[in-house]
């Protein structure tokens, strides 16, 4: 097959022919009136020129022509390339020399001077793009801008960008550039997916791009932080500058769909916590608005069962059970209260805490309803601190210890006890009462669940929920001893150091 | 007559129940709407107890509070409300409340915690007592001792600081942000683990059981408590 030379690799050798041709011609005329010592000096200059224009091969040629032309046409013998005097031998070494070390000097200052401008190019652009990624306070503007200059100063056919994340790649969607085929998408959204750059990869600072298969998409497709780059390069090959403004571009780029991502996930957090505070306000208020009525009754009531009310005795036992009615009627907003919180899904504010100390709390404000029973302590001495939410444990431990108190005797016994198990603690309410029904064990902690009358069913689903929450477990068995509701929390493993 | 309360509630039914109810327990009843007639009444007709709901309108229980401090007022507060919220609880108290009392109550309970504040107040004024009392646990302010009994009990500083300061103030509710700032200095920094900690040092010395105290009672997500 014929190569065909390409003009524009032909100019530099037809410059150094015509050239080393002009000036020996040139020489050859002026010899004869003026007597000049070293001719040899105005082929130097065309080597330069050359050298500095079209770089050093053809300088180089240009210096050994011109060595020939000289010693063919000006150096006695004319017509020959024989040499007699060793001076101008010496003249003509010299020529080739200079020619040579000239030549590539200036080829390699105007390389260099190439590579500046190409850099001053590539920060100019970098720099624009960067303020308008500054100034547009969305992503999208500064990213479309990216991808108009990737093709024009980079030198790609096409570019877009696709965002989105390996967690939900398959959202993933075109933010900025060309639009994209349905299959260029999905492959894009497979490269998110997988973190794999296909058909090009940064390296070093450069992009380089894998050489072609054929039959299949053109597009080559680069992972960046918050999404990809799609990236159609030209048929033919990219130089370095080019390469390298490509890199820095999608760095940039990386950078800015990192910065959307970002913010749609801040976004998405604000959401949450508004509604999270919306929750908290709105059980807050129907706690205020349901328990305020339910406060003057108990007031009202307990004020009418005293004697000094003066009442008689049918009345007073009339006004004692509606007394007991509210009280019950409190318990039941108090738990659906409770349990609305817990659903709503509020933080739990988890610290070390000493079970032992959350017993004695709760004994104490339960002492009169476990007036009437024998209570058993049986926990044993020196647990590690459990990492739990002090009320929510408290509240646990006052439905256990209400439920145990509903089914027991009074005179029988209720234990309650814990115990340090591997990294947790087990902890446990037992009442002498009669055993839980076989079927009932499972579904014991059920929302609504209730085998006696006047029960909410929400006690012990409370239970659950809270145990749920710290990542712990509950459950119910029958031992000999009688019913056992057992529950695990983690222990507190932070070393607490104390000033002493 | 055994106290003046102020009663202070925006609820017109619990006023008059607790006027009545008060009134059959000896006291001295007073009742008021607002805020603003709260700290005239505190001032004109100085009670000996306030019972003070949080959630007034206008100036707010939080408001009353810090006022009457301000102003010096030494009346008992015991803190009333309906929200079951812990901090508010802890905020009454470091504003300089005596107890709270979460709605609803019994007239009972309520007269028992009225009862406690004015001992604790009658306690108060009987200056240079140089020895506490709490059941068989005593304190000799003078000699820094502690004893159980006849058993000296050899605390370290900062647990003979903490057990001091709850003693004083027996029967009182104290958060653990106020002893933090009491035992550890004005610029503690510290989670209430210190306390606990502390708290559990002290009582295996005083050979206290958590889950049955006879001495320092938890008060769960506020503080400690010394039982008088």
């Amino acid at each position: 097959m014929r190569r065909t030379w390409p003009l524009s690799r032909v100019i530099p050798y037809a410059a150094a022919v015509l050239g080393v041709a002009a000036i020996t011609a040139a020489i050859g005329l002026v010899r004869p009136w003026v007597e000049l010592p070293n001719l040899t000096v105005a082929y130097l200059l065309l080597v330069l020129f050359l050298g500095a224009r079209y770089g050093w091969p053809s300088a180089v040629s240009a210096a050994f022509l011109a060595f020939l032309a000289y010693d063919w046409f000006l150096v006695p013998p004319y017509g020959t390339l024989w040499i007699s005097a060793p001076r101008e031998l010496l003249n003509l070494i010299v020529l080739v020399l200079a020619a040579l070390a000239g030549g590539r000097l200036a080829a390699s200052l105007a390389a260099r001077e190439a590579g500046a401008v190409a850099e001053a190019e590539e920060s100019g652009i970098l720099y624009e793009l960067a303020i308008a990624a500054l100034r547009e306070p969305v992503e999208t503007t500064a990213l479309a801008r990216l991808c108009e200059r990737a093709v024009t100063s980079g030198g790609l056919e096409a570019m877009s960008l696709v965002a989105g994340d390996s967690s939900q790649a398959q959202v993933a969607e075109v933010v900025a550039g060309a639009a994209l085929t349905a299959a260029e998408l999905s492959e894009s959204r497979a490269a998110i997916a997988a973190r794999q750059d296909r058909g090009a990869v940064l390296r070093d600072g450069q992009l380089a791009f894998a050489p072609r298969v054929s039959g299949r998409s053109s597009a080559a497709f680069v992972v960046l932080g918050g999404g990809v780059a799609v990236l159609k390069p030209p048929r033919h090959r990219l130089n370095v500058d080019s390469r390298r403004l490509l890199a820095a571009l999608l760095g940039l780029a990386g950078l800015l769909l990192d910065r959307r991502r970002t913010a749609a996930i801040s976004e998405h957090a604000r959401a949450l916590e508004a509604s999270d505070r919306l929750k908290a306000a709105v059980l807050s208020s129907v706690s205020h608005e349901l328990k305020s009525p339910l406060a003057s009754l108990r007031a009202g009531l307990t004020t009418l069962q005293m004697p000094q009310a003066g009442l008689p005795p049918d009345q007073r036992e009339l006004v004692s059970g509606l007394n007991h009615q509210t009280t019950r009627l409190d318990r039941l907003v108090g738990d659906l209260l409770a349990m609305s919180r817990l659903e709503a899904g509020l933080p739990l504010d988890q610290q070390p805490q000493e079970l032992d100390e959350l017993v004695g709390a709760v004994l104490l404000s339960l002492r009169p309803v476990l007036e009437p029973f024998r209570l058993l302590i049986e926990i044993e001495s020196g647990l590690p601190p459990v990492l739990a939410d002090e009320l929510q444990i408290e509240r646990l431990l006052t439905n256990l210890l209400e439920n145990a108190a509903e089914w027991t005797r009074p005179g029988a016994a209720i234990t309650v006890g814990a115990q340090s198990r591997n990294s947790q603690i087990e902890a446990w309410v037992q009442n002498d009462g009669p055993a839980i029904p076989l079927e009932d064990l499972v579904q014991i902690f059920d929302k609504f669940w209730t085998n006696r009358q006047g029960g909410s069913g929400l006690g012990l689903a409370i239970c659950r929920r809270i145990i749920e929450a710290h990542g712990g477990s509950i459950r119910a068995d029958n031992t000999p001893a009688g019913p056992r509701f057992s529950f695990r929390l983690p222990t507190a493993h932070q070393v607490v150091e104390v000033a002493r | 007559m055994s106290g003046r309360v102020l009663v202070v509630d925006d609820e017109p039914e619990i006023r008059r129940a607790l006027r009545t109810g008060l009134g059959y327990h000896d006291f001295d009843v007073r009742a008021v709407e607002t805020g603003g007639e709260a700290l005239a009444q505190a001032a004109a007709w100085r009670p000996d107890v306030v019972l003070l709901d949080l959630g007034l309108p206008g100036i707010d229980g939080f408001e009353v509070l810090a006022q009457l401090r301000q102003r010096g007022n030494r009346a008992a507060v015991i803190v009333v409300s309906v929200m079951p919220d812990e901090t508010d609880k802890v905020r009454a108290l470091d504003l300089g409340a005596d107890d709270y009392v979460v709605k609803p109550f019994g007239m009972q309970e309520l007269s028992a915690r009225i009862r406690a504040v004015l001992r604790r107040q009658t306690a108060a004024a009987v200056e240079g007592e140089p020895v506490l009392r709490a059941g068989d646990l005593e304190l000799d302010l003078a000699r820094r001792e502690v004893k159980v009994g006849d058993r000296l009990v050899h605390l370290t500083p900062t647990e003979y600081e903490l057990l001091r300061y709850l003693a004083v103030h027996a029967g009182k509710p104290v958060t653990h942000s106020t002893l933090l700032r009491q035992v550890w200095g004005e610029h503690a920094v510290g989670d209430t683990y210190n306390t606990r900690y502390v708290v559990a040092q002290i009582r295996k010395k005083l050979e206290d059981d958590a889950a049955q105290p006879r001495y320092i009672v938890n008060e769960p997500g506020v503080g400690y408590r010394l039982k008088a």
